[in-house]
């Protein structure tokens, strides 16, 4: 109960002192904003995949159905992320350079992410039965990995880079004024509390659903 | 379980879809009728493009994959209708089952392409290819989108989906294929070098095979 | 070595068993937990009410079903044989098993037998098919079998290469008197050197059985 009341209370001053408190970027100016919104989003968005790759393999390995609930809902919830990172990155690339899509290495990743996130979630809702379910969205999980940095790396190779570099660039050294850079650690921190704590109150829903279901005669057994 | 049994049992499977596809003839069919219909609304559309390799590119790798979609489920399709699976699984490993019928997908790919792709070439005014890069690309492009599509219509087999659940669950897991393939098939008709094209089609279906053979046992456990 | 020894070598190195074996589909449908143990060659008959989860231990010890709970162990000459190989040395015969339709019944049973591997194909399905009866039959479309003969083209892939064990559920559906008449004896004259396990509610069928598992007494549903 506190911490989601910490989580609320840090996220709004997250955004208030985004708005107010943190300088602009001088290239940006008031675009700089987005900053704080929309890469956390496409944090959150990569980590959910991660986390959602991670729990099918647990589930293969484990047949906990419990994992396949975490990999389903991280799906969920990276999609959404992914939409809010896509359509922020949409709406900056509006007001700098004039277009709304370009396809431009980032743009197209997180595309193609969006896409993946997408399939998953279709096979997933094809599927009725739990365990069948579970065991397919492993699989299906395990190759998109496979898939995923392919994308990334195959997408670069064919268009120029209209992405703006000077303050992040791919190996990761922040180049920011101390404001931004606390604003920004800030939202990151509190983006990923975000999704966590969305992904356990979903997870625990699903628990108690199963619960019900199983109507006191449960079978599961850890490993096998 | 030793190789050459293992070998033996994947031939027989091979052998098998070969003459239930000869017997029922509607799937070869049907994807052939596909490639030609694509072919034609492309030629249709855009006419001849004798000097846009680029545009050229992407028509040849849009039309093999849309045959692709339409026709390389059927392996598993014909197995869920016809409710062979038990029967099937009674007599062949999951990892026999999948590389049998990822070799007759394979056939079939070739054969849709043997037919395709001259005409294709012919419609739209294509240059001449240099046919080891042309080819290259072609085959280990094919090879991805068959391993690709083996294993999504192996998943999608077991839903309630059909034609377009399986396209829109393989199309991310082919699109790395799609931009490698387009653009060593632009680089051969612009005369510059394949090499890293192949070698990342090379790659990537490497990648999917070592995944498949990790994940194939957990396919059919029901 | 004296006579009794051998039989005892044979009863040993032949077994099933069955620790806590259970399964669930959706919405409370399955099989109960389940233990027992039969060792050496011998007919013990599988009974309970429709929905008892009859058909799913055989599916289970056949290799085909992983179960949620539990283990089951094959035992032949000594070796516990996996799941996964389970179709080495068990004969399974299900109403749910169908064969290809475009094929005839001699070409089916010719690529059952290669594509397992067996020593001696040819001979084995020639076998297979005198002792059901199905020798005539041998160039019929599969499709266009009577119920009756499609049962006997079952039994027939069961029985392919002798296997030491045998899971027949329901064996005597749609067979007339005298094919019934076949399969007992067929069966009878099985049961003295393999295991033959025939899960079914027909008396006729199971009042022969050295051995009775009895599954639930709760209706759980009907799996299929």
């Amino acid at each position: 109960m506190i911490l989601r009341g910490i989580l609320l209370l840090w996220i709004a001053a997250g955004i208030i002192l985004a708005f107010t408190w943190a300088p602009l970027v001088p290239v940006l100016q008031e675009t700089t904003r987005v900053l704080y919104f929309h890469i956390p989003s496409a944090w959150v968005t990569v980590l959910a995949l991660g986390w959602s790759m991670v729990a099918s393999v647990l589930y293969l390995y484990r047949r906990r159905l419990e994992y396949d609930d975490h990999a389903g809902t991280a799906a969920e919830l990276g999609l959404l992320f992914c939409i809010g990172a896509t359509v922020s990155g949409s709406l900056w690339a509006k007001a700098m350079w004039g277009s709304y899509w370009n396809w431009d290495p980032r743009e197209t990743s997180i595309f193609f992410l969006l896409l993946v996130y997408v399939a998953y979630l279709a096979l997933r809702g094809a599927i009725d039965e739990p365990r069948r379910r579970a065991r397919l969205a492993a699989i299906y999980s395990v190759a998109a990995f496979v898939a995923v940095p392919f994308l990334m790396f195959v997408v670069p190779r064919l268009y120029d880079t209209l992405h703006p570099d000077p303050i992040i660039n791919p190996r990761g050294k922040v180049d920011m004024d101390n404001r931004i850079r606390m604003v920004f650690t800030g939202m990151l921190l509190g983006f990923t509390g975000l999704f966590y704590w969305m992904l356990n109150l979903r997870v625990r829903v699903l628990r108690i659903e199963r619960r019900r279901e199983d109507q006191g005669r449960p079978m599961e057994v850890a490993g096998a | 379980m030793s190789a050459s049994r293992s070998a033996r049992a994947i031939w027989a499977i091979l052998r098998k879809e070969c003459r239930s596809e000869w017997r029922t003839r509607y799937g070869l069919n049907a994807a052939l009728l596909f490639a030609l219909t694509s072919l034609t609304a492309v030629s249709f559309a855009a006419g001849r493009l004798g000097d846009r390799s680029d545009l050229l590119a992407a028509f040849l790798w849009i039309v093999l994959l849309f045959a692709s979609l339409a026709s390389l489920s059927h392996t598993f399709v014909r197995e869920v209708e016809g409710q062979t699976l038990p029967m099937l699984r009674r007599v062949a490993s999951p990892t026999e089952i999948v590389a049998g019928k990822l070799l007759f997908n394979l056939l079939f790919l070739v054969v849709i392409e043997l037919l395709t792709i001259p005409l294709f070439l012919l419609l739209m005014a294509a240059p001449a290819p240099q046919w080891g890069a042309f080819l290259g690309v072609l085959g280990l492009g094919s090879l991805a989108l068959a391993l690709a599509s083996t294993l999504i219509g192996a998943l999608i087999a077991q839903t309630r989906g059909r034609g377009a659940l399986f396209a829109g669950v393989s199309f991310p897991l082919l699109l790395p294929v799609l931009a490698a393939a387009v653009n060593g098939t632009r680089a051969q008709w612009q005369n510059l070098p394949v090499a890293s094209e192949l070698r990342l089609l090379a790659a990537y279906g490497a990648a999917l095979l070592a995944v498949s053979v990790l994940l194939v046992d957990h396919l059919w456990e029901e | 070595m004296t006579p009794a020894a051998p039989q005892a070598a044979a009863a040993a190195a032949m077994r099933i068993e069955c620790r806590g074996v259970g399964h669930r589909y959706s919405a409370g449908r399955g099989l109960d937990p389940v233990s027992f143990t039969l060792t050496g060659p011998g007919l013990a008959a599988v009974t309970g009410p429709n929905g008892s989860g009859k058909s799913t231990l055989l599916r289970i010890l056949a290799g085909l079903l992983r179960p949620v709970a539990g283990d089951s162990v094959v035992s032949v000459s000594g070796r516990e044989v996996p799941a996964p190989e389970r179709r080495h040395v068990t004969g399974w015969l299900a109403p749910e098993l169908q064969f290809y339709g475009e094929f005839t019944v001699r070409e089916n049973l010719d690529f059952a037998a290669e594509a397992r591997g067996l020593a001696h194909g040819r001979e084995a399905v020639l076998n297979a098919a005198r002792a059901v009866g199905l020798s005539e039959r041998l160039g019929d479309r599969a499709a266009a079998l009577s119920s009756g003969l499609r049962q006997r083209l079952r039994l027939a892939f069961a029985i392919l290469g002798d296997p030491p064990v045998l899971l027949f559920d329901e064996p005597g559906s749609h067979l007339d008197e005298a094919a019934r008449e076949r399969l007992a004896a067929f069966i009878q004259e099985r049961r003295t050197s393999a295991r033959v396990l025939v899960a079914t509610n027909d008396s006729r069928e199971w009042s022969l059985a050295d051995e009775r598992i009895t599954l639930g007494t709760r209706d759980l549903g009907d799996p299929s």
